[in-house]
């Protein structure tokens, strides 16, 4: 989508991922009145839209979290759904909204509990209309035959995958808002349970629950709310996955692959121009692989990338730096926004004892959603944002 | 009345799938092998399986039968220790390339660690899953090749 007018990011919320006893409208009220009073808003009427994400925890959310906040009545709210893509789809609808003309100031929520509803110890599938999940598919599995193709192709170890664990909860050590952090070895990973093989238990996000919030508006509106680091949102892509039953290459991924192209054309920076990353590293798979579709590096080059150094600190672009979803656990509808808020913080140097340094001047995020048989995933919505 | 005959006993009308899915899977009566069906669009050539409603390149209705191969190659593999709700664990599933240019998800027969990437296989039939009644759904499967 080409940005018709810019678009800035006034403030962002989140709380913290984990286990909540607390269920998704009231984590959604916290992100969003975290964002709304660092965008110095201070009466619900300013808001002229939002879009809310979730996608498992039934009807009119974005009504349920706002309304305690005066903000149902005076403008649409829009509820969003598309698995685990949904809030970054929530946050592309309110740029679109701000970016038309249409509005000035627009909400983006993303809110998911997951314990509340979910069955302890079984794993995440696809809707049972799906001929995948009636045979038995999980989505735990379904990056599994990416992992072991990707071995089988590359000579690539389990130890390599449990590399991306070890990073990105090391990044997450000192992020108040991530689950699991802090030193981990390789062995603890590879040792522990295994999910689907080579997939063990450290090498998946953890089903977690919370919420991100996002605001966005015009320049003229930045300037009337007095916000000190506008952050300039370079670019929103949304894509439904392509769809055939023919054989695919899953060392790739087609749909983050033509996003990023196309985000990367839109925004005009190029990959090796962006410092941090946040991307849908549900399982250890998904970030090697990405770091090979988003062009970091080149195609069976993403061990070599790993193994240098190149998606940590210092390295030629940090992924993960809040330690990804392998630390924070991923509620689906909430991953996409709180993503973007993590990169927010990170452009303005707000990460006390995790912020990359140099300061970052770019950054860029990623969720895809959706096991839809036929398709890697049924959808991608990519951000990027800088401080300039 | 008391005398009232009771009716015979019908099939309960809300009563799950036991076979996943005829227009899919053919198993012969004759006892010869099951194949799998697919589609080709009667009106640009397409072939697919499974079958759909619509053709998605021209939005044809019509489609033609074709048996597909028995065998394929098994593109990618997995053990689940952490299934579905409901499935008992440990369960195989992987990606089966078909000559006829088609990739077919399904279960594989047989114990976990025994399948390689690029493996051959053969299409079998077995149990996939439990339904609501407590019986077993029969669909295809995949397993390793029978010895001629």
């Amino acid at each position: 989508m080409k940005l018709l007018r810019d678009v800035f990011i006034a403030g962002v919320g989140e709380t913290p991922f984990r286990r909540h006893k607390a269920d998704f409208d009231v984590l959604g009220r916290m992100a969003a009145l975290e964002a709304l009073r660092q965008s110095n808003i201070d009466r619900p009427q300013m808001i002229q839209s939002a879009y809310v994400g979730n996608a498992t925890n039934g009807t009119v959310v974005g009504q349920t979290i706002l309304k305690q906040l005066g903000m149902c009545g005076h403008m649409p709210i829009i509820n969003v759904e598309s698995a685990c893509s949904a809030g970054g789809m929530a946050v592309h609808c309110a740029v679109k909204d701000v970016s038309t003309g249409l509005v000035d100031l627009a909400l983006a929520v993303g809110a998911e509990n997951h314990s509340l509803y979910m069955q302890r110890g079984t794993a995440f599938a696809p809707a049972m209309s799906d001929i995948e999940t009636m045979h038995g598919a999980v989505m735990t599995g379904k990056y599994a035959l990416r992992a072991k193709r990707y071995m089988h192709e590359t000579g690539a170890t389990v130890e390599d995958l449990a590399m991306i664990t070890v990073k990105n909860r090391r990044h997450a050590k000192h992020n108040p808002n991530a689950w699991f952090k802090g030193d981990i070895s390789i062995e603890e990973v590879v040792n522990s349970r295994l999910v689907a093989d080579p997939l063990t238990l450290q090498q998946c996000c953890g089903i977690a629950d919370g919420a991100g919030a996002v605001v966005v508006g015009s320049r003229e509106m930045m300037d009337k709310l007095g916000i000190a680091q506008p952050i300039r949102v370079r670019g929103s892509v949304v894509q439904s996955g392509p769809y055939h039953n023919q054989p695919r290459d899953i060392t790739g991924d087609d749909i983050t692959e033509s996003c990023s192209a196309a985000l990367y054309e839109l925004s005009g920076i190029g990959p090796k121009e962006v410092d941090i990353i946040e991307l849908h590293d549900a399982f250890t798979i998904a970030e090697l692989l990405y770091y090979e579709c988003m062009g970091l590096c080149g195609k069976g080059e993403g061990l070599q990338f790993l193994r240098d150094g190149q998606s940590t600190y210092g390295g030629q672009c940090v992924v993960s730096p809040r330690g990804g979803m392998l630390s924070y656990g991923h509620p689906i509808g909430a991953s996409g926004v709180a993503q973007v808020a993590a990169c927010v913080k990170q452009l303005r140097n707000q990460c006390d004892g995790y912020q990359v340094e140099p300061v970052p001047r770019v950054a860029m995020t990623h969720v895809t959603g959706g096991g839809l048989s036929g398709t890697e995933h049924a959808a991608c919505s990519m951000h990027m944002l800088s401080r300039d | 009345m008391s005398d009232e005959k009771k009716p015979a006993k019908q099939p309960k009308e809300d009563a799950d799938i036991t076979f996943y899915h005829p227009e899919l899977l053919e198993v012969p009566e004759d006892g010869s092998p099951p194949f799998l069906k697919g589609y080709r669009c009667m009106g640009c050539g397409q072939l697919d399986f499974p079958k759909l409603s619509t053709c998605p390149t021209c939005w044809g209705e019509q489609f033609d039968m074709v048996p597909l191969s028995r065998r394929g190659k098994l593109y990618s593999v997995t053990d689940i220790y952490i299934g579905q709700a409901g499935m008992e664990t440990p369960y195989i599933f992987g990606y089966i390339d078909l000559p006829e240019d088609l990739r077919i998800f399904a279960q594989l027969e047989g114990e976990p660690q025994s399948y390689q990437c690029d493996e051959e296989v053969e299409l079998t039939v077995g149990t996939i899953r439990i339904n609501r009644d407590g019986l077993p759904i029969t669909s295809y499967k995949f397993s390793k090749l029978v010895p001629a």
